[in-house]
């Protein structure tokens, strides 16, 4: 094998692994909400986009008003997208997806799906419309000093240069962090478990004294948020626009469906398969059909474990 | 500590409960049988306040619930052990537990009231770590039990913990009720179709028929009530 090719091999593997951790968290966000809370969400993808331009604006905000221009402020920037997209999401959960969702599915057709399906799309497309005309339909992405260097790394004597994107690995490595955050609080906290038990029997929640609505908007809040912060990553090294979203919300049912219904862990998984397909394709098929090859490996996967990786075939009784 | 008095409840258009008038005093044991359909179910959800009554009211400790949200009721000190169990399947039996603990005073008395749910349930301590789904019907029970005493609560409200189980299963459990009760002197409330062993362990009892009470008072006078032993004792 020439040093060429082990060097292309190795390229995309690690661009796959990095951009796959973000697909991962993007993919987490919308477990919380369809995978955990049993919300059929559409518009995932464009709180998504809200996000970017979020975190757009946060970090020019933080480097013209307050003259932050180091390394680090886009990630600040990114970060603070979280905890305003949860209040985006709370509130949007709180006057129009809990009349179709949590205590109240149980009344309506196919437990509030059908509901919540035309509900999201209906949202999504308010919101994509809306940031047309707010912010316009030129690309933008977001800007670091970061994005222009890479590590270098020597491997088989300097035969092969490897080359590592420094926007791209911190972009990896916050991911990372924000899911091991993500699941201490909702596997080890007070919150964290009274979510679970919300969204696992709403009734019997009550009977405990959990607020089953709050619950409810609380972690659809935090699904938002967690895909917010995917968002302002990805857009480190990808350029956006009012659209953006609808790519990413297949990719991310897939990666949820690919880790299994109800698994923070396995969505983040699935995430990353598609990321790594999607890069290690590259090697071998022509970059348009980057898509088709997740397709078919998801159908794959889900065709030999219809539960995913870490879906419980018994977690409902 | 706890009464009904008159409440007309039931769905859409469909009354469930005419006019239901109970009284559940301090530290006794009170039980509510009659056949399927009566509406024991529905009494227990105008109380925990998962249904509201047409008509009534239901007062806590002089306190009118209907001024109480439902999930604050738990931290009055309202127990739910709800029918058919009702665990939280995909969480662990000790994060149901947890659950239980949820209102203040469960969490201020967690050490205390966890030592003796495992000491009465010993099989949830084997099981801590196991998802609740996948326990049988009469270990679930015991979890729904332990969740309900691990909010400290001051009535505990059971409905049917019998159904579904093995009578020897359920036998246990019964035996279990009592001894719970003798230690920590709790007042319940307990809804049961298995009606000669609701009557045997309570102090009073309800006979429900149709949405309405039809006899109430002492377990003696009723155990030897003429309509109660041909209707449910089968004597």
């Amino acid at each position: 094998m020439s040093a060429q090719l082990i060097e292309n091999m190795l390229q995309a593997l690690v661009a796959g692994l990095l951009v796959g951790a973000i697909y991962g968290l993007m993919c987490v966000g919308l477990a919380l909400i369809f995978g955990i809370m049993r919300v059929i969400n559409f518009a995932q993808g464009d709180f998504m986009m809200l996000g970017m331009y979020a975190a757009f604006y946060l970090v020019l905000g933080l480097a013209t008003q307050l003259g932050l221009t180091g390394g680090i402020t886009p990630y600040i920037g990114i970060l603070l997208t979280g905890p305003f997209l949860f209040v985006v999401g709370y509130a949007i959960h709180g006057f129009l997806i809990s009349q179709v969702s949590g205590t109240r599915s149980a009344r309506l057709e196919g437990e509030g799906h059908y509901a919540q399906l035309i509900l999201t799309l209906g949202i999504a497309l308010v919101i994509q419309n809306g940031a047309l005309i707010a912010f316009g339909s030129q690309l933008i992405s977001i800007r670091t000093p970061l994005s222009a260097s890479a590590w270098t790394i020597p491997l088989l004597d300097g035969d092969v240069m490897l080359f590592v994107n420094k926007a791209r690995g911190v972009a990896a490595l916050i991911s990372v962090a924000t899911i091991v955050a993500l699941t201490v609080l909702i596997g080890r906290s007070r919150l964290g478990k009274a979510l679970r038990a919300s969204a696992d029997n709403p009734d019997a929640a009550t009977f405990m004294g959990i607020d089953v609505a709050r619950a409810h908007r609380v972690a659809f809040g935090l699904g938002v948020a967690v895909t917010a912060i995917a968002g302002g990553l990805l857009a480190t090294n990808l350029p956006f626009h009012p659209f953006v979203g609808i790519d990413y919300v297949i990719v991310m049912y897939a990666g949820v469906v690919l880790g299994g219904m109800g698994s923070i862990g396995g969505a983040f998984w699935g995430g990353m398969t598609i990321g790594l397909v999607q890069q290690l394709s590259t090697l071998i098929l022509p970059t348009q059909l980057q898509n088709t090859a997740i397709f078919v490996v998801f159908l794959l996967i889900v065709f030999f474990r219809p539960q995913g990786f870490f879906g419980r075939v018994a977690e409902r009784t | 500590m706890l009464t009904l008095e008159g409440v007309h409840a039931g769905y859409t258009a469909i009354p469930v409960l005419n006019g239901v008038s109970i009284r559940v005093d301090e530290g006794q044991f009170v039980a509510i049988v009659g056949p399927n359909g009566a509406g024991k179910t529905t009494i227990f959800r105008t109380i925990s306040g998962t249904l509201r009554p047409f008509a009534g009211r239901i007062t806590f400790d002089g306190q009118d619930l209907a001024a109480v949200r439902p999930d604050r009721r738990p931290h009055l000190g309202i127990a739910h052990v709800p029918e058919g169990r009702q665990v939280f399947a995909s969480l662990t039996v000790f994060e149901n537990l947890e659950m239980g603990a949820y209102t203040e005073a469960g969490r201020r008395a967690w050490k205390e009231n966890l030592e003796a749910i495992l000491g009465w349930f010993p099989v949830l301590a084997e099981r801590r770590n196991q998802l609740a789904g996948t326990l049988s019907g009469g270990e679930q029970q015991m979890l729904a039990i332990g969740r309900g005493l691990a909010s400290s609560p001051r009535l505990l409200m059971l409905d049917e913990p019998s159904m579904g189980l093995s009578p020897a299963i359920a036998d246990l459990i019964f035996e279990k009720l009592l001894e719970i009760r003798k230690h920590s002197r709790l007042t319940i409330l307990l809804v049961e179709q298995r009606v000669a062993e609701a009557l045997e362990s309570a102090d009073r009892g309800y006979v429900l028929e149709a949405g309405r009470v039809v006899l109430e008072g002492p377990n003696s006078a009723l155990r030897a009530d003429d309509r109660v032993r041909q209707a449910y004792l089968g004597m």
